[in-house]
């Protein structure tokens, strides 16, 4: 199981390091909605609110769902389902190898936009590096959870347009968990509660990963 | 044909079939824990939808002007109605109390003796009077009928 | 008895719910602090029991079965499908009923308190659900992945029911469910609290029998229309 993984990932990695899907798409969507983040609060707002961390989130969520939508897709290609299909690999493995790597690219693309937002919603620096842990660990909840999700979507019809539904209210929990923490980060308040929300999902997400993600496969 | 497909399908090797059981049931017994952690903590005290108003006063320093929802029960007799909306003392446990002064027309049900959720705020940083922009009414989960115990007068109406 | 129960079924529920009605608008007396607002304590809350534990538990308890190899069937599958569907009507309909007791009670439609919103969250999901078979064509793909989809969101069940209990809402806490086990309705409320959730659960069995059957009729119907291509066009060959 770990060494599939461990294949698995590297090869989605390696695919994301020569396409730079990332860095020439999705990270530059990411900013812009950040940018537009700072224009819908108005000037007087943008420097002075407390939404910093919750609209931090709200982009980074629209950037998970590119990224997963681009995770799901590397195995489009014609027959490429098939062939994986008869490698006869342990589905436990690939899931964990593309929550993986989708994690590593959601840590990247989360530290450009939390760079951004201290510099376009002007969250304190030091508060910012001090939640910087519990939005890695939230990062990779998202990614577990979102591979699972994304698996359910693709083949069918309109996979892109499916995946919000189906994923954004189970986000949401995620999302209330890390902005609390950012906001505790950034204000003071009671951090550990909403990690441990955090870690608790994060195993929860992969346990169910780990059972279920063959039976998605065999389809 | 049917026999060609029968043919072609793998057949699982049976050490690998005990395998993914044990590891069903660990994840399974994962899934419990998990689920147990969190039934077993009190936790996420921030996702509560208003503060006490025992637990306000209880970080009164820290809360300053800072808008909360504060709930208590309107002590009775304290109610004066205004033309702006109305002012009464909120009643914790105990003596404390909190002196609201609410804009806006207080809901139907609003009245002595009944828990309310306040949203507003403290009027300064250490003052105990809180001023309102929302009243609502915390209705609790008991159902009486208005007359339980109606008894008849001599003279034949109930009262 | 089978034959007798399922007949009766139907004329059942709507005697109960007639019932409940009757006894809802003109038997029961007003509450001492609510006043007529309480009659829709013999509608809400066992709109939501429907909702969330019967019709989402079915949905729920279909799915591990028809993920589970030794009890899959298509019967399985088509519960589900059916049951959530009932479910996405009686969410709708316990947030429409909750918005109507809630305005003039607590003085506004809505609350953003741990109740409302994971309910509200279930609502998505429900639909979600819906979205998820719609989008695909082939049978098993469709039924593995909702059941699985459907298992996912099955968790917010206990977190709604809880939710109460947990924090602080501006929800009140549970009058029949308590966690003492002490009943806060008193009188001829209970009774016809009570028979509002046996009419309402029934109602739910009743429509998704009917639901069940018009499936499987819609199932044949493309069984016998794809036959009847086939065999215009072998006739048209021969």
């Amino acid at each position: 199981m770990i060494r599939v993984a461990w294949l698995v990932a590297v090869k989605d990695l390696r695919i994301e390091a020569r396409s730079r899907v990332l860095l020439w798409q999705v990270l530059p969507f990411g900013v812009i909605a950040l940018l537009l983040a700072g224009l819908a609060l108005g000037p007087a707002q943008a420097g002075t609110s407390s939404a910093g961390p919750g609209l931090f989130y709200l982009v980074t969520l629209f950037v998970t769902l590119l990224m997963i939508n681009r995770s799901q897709s590397l195995e489009n290609a014609p027959g490429t389902r098939a062939s994986v299909a008869t490698l006869g690999l342990d589905p436990a493995g690939v899931f964990l190898g593309k929550a993986l790597a989708l994690t590593v690219e959601l840590w990247v693309s989360g530290l450009v936009l939390l760079g951004g937002s201290v510099l376009l919603l002007h969250t304190a620096l030091t508060g910012t590096l001090e939640a910087l842990p519990s939005i890695l660990v939230t990062l990779a909840t998202l990614a577990s959870a979102g591979t699972l999700y994304g698996a359910l979507t693709q083949g069918g019809d309109g996979p892109a347009t499916l995946l919000p539904v189906l994923t954004l209210p189970a986000f949401a929990p995620l999302l209330i968990a890390g902005e609390r923490s950012f906001s505790a980060a950034l204000h003071g308040g009671a951090l550990w509660e909403w990690w441990v929300v955090v870690v608790v999902a994060l195993v929860a997400y992969c346990a169910v990963g780990i059972l279920l993600y063959g039976v998605l496969e065999e389809s | 044909m049917a026999e060609t497909v029968e043919a072609l399908t793998p057949v699982e090797p049976p050490a690998s079939r005990s395998r993914s059981n044990r590891r069903s049931l660990g994840v399974i017994a994962v899934l419990v824990l998990v689920v147990g952690v969190l039934l077993s903590q009190g936790l996420l005290k921030s996702l509560n939808y208003f503060e006490t108003v025992d637990q306000a006063l209880g970080q009164r320093a820290s809360l300053g002007t800072k808008v909360i929802r504060l709930e208590g029960v309107v002590e009775p007799g304290t109610i004066e109605r205004t033309n702006a909306g109305a002012s009464f003392t909120l009643a914790g446990s105990g003596s404390h109390h909190v002196l609201v002064t609410a804009q806006g027309s207080p809901p139907q049900l609003f009245q002595a003796d009944i828990p309310v959720v306040v949203v507003g705020h403290f009027v300064s940083a250490t003052s105990l009077d809180f001023a309102g922009t929302q009243i609502m009414v915390k209705h609790s989960s008991s159902y009486i009928a208005a007359h339980p115990n109606r008894v008849k007068a001599p003279n034949g109406t109930s009262r | 008895m089978m034959k007798v129960t399922q007949r009766l079924l139907g004329p059942v529920t709507l005697l109960l719910l007639a019932l409940t009605f009757w006894m809802g608008l003109w038997v029961t007396p007003p509450d001492k602090v609510q006043g007529n607002l309480v009659r829709l304590l013999y509608v809400h809350p066992p709109i939501a029991w429907v909702a969330l534990y019967v019709s989402f538990g079915t949905a729920t308890i279909a799915s591990c079965l028809y993920l589970w190899r030794r009890t899959r069937s298509d019967a399985m599958d088509r519960i589900a499908h059916c049951a959530m569907e009932i479910s996405v009507v009686f969410i709708v309909l316990t947030l429409v009923t909750g918005s109507i007791w809630g305005r003039p009670t607590w003085g506004v439609w809505w609350a953003w308190d741990a109740r409302l919103t994971s309910t509200a969250i279930l609502g998505v999901f429900a639909l979600a659900y819906l979205a998820l078979r719609r989008a695909n064509d082939d049978p098993t793909v469709r039924a593995r992945r909702s059941a699985v989809f459907a298992i996912l969101t099955a968790i917010n069940v206990p977190i709604i029911h809880f939710s109460v209990v947990w924090w602080k809402t501006l929800h009140q806490g549970a009058s029949v469910l308590t966690s003492t086990g002490q009943l806060n309705v008193h009188g001829s409320m209970l009774w016809t609290m009570l028979i509002g959730f046996v009419g309402f659960t029934l109602l739910f069995f009743w429509l998704l029998r009917e639901r069940y059957r018009l499936e499987v009729s819609r199932d044949a119907r493309v069984r016998t229309r794809v036959d009847e291509a086939l065999a215009t066009r072998r006739s048209e060959g021969a």
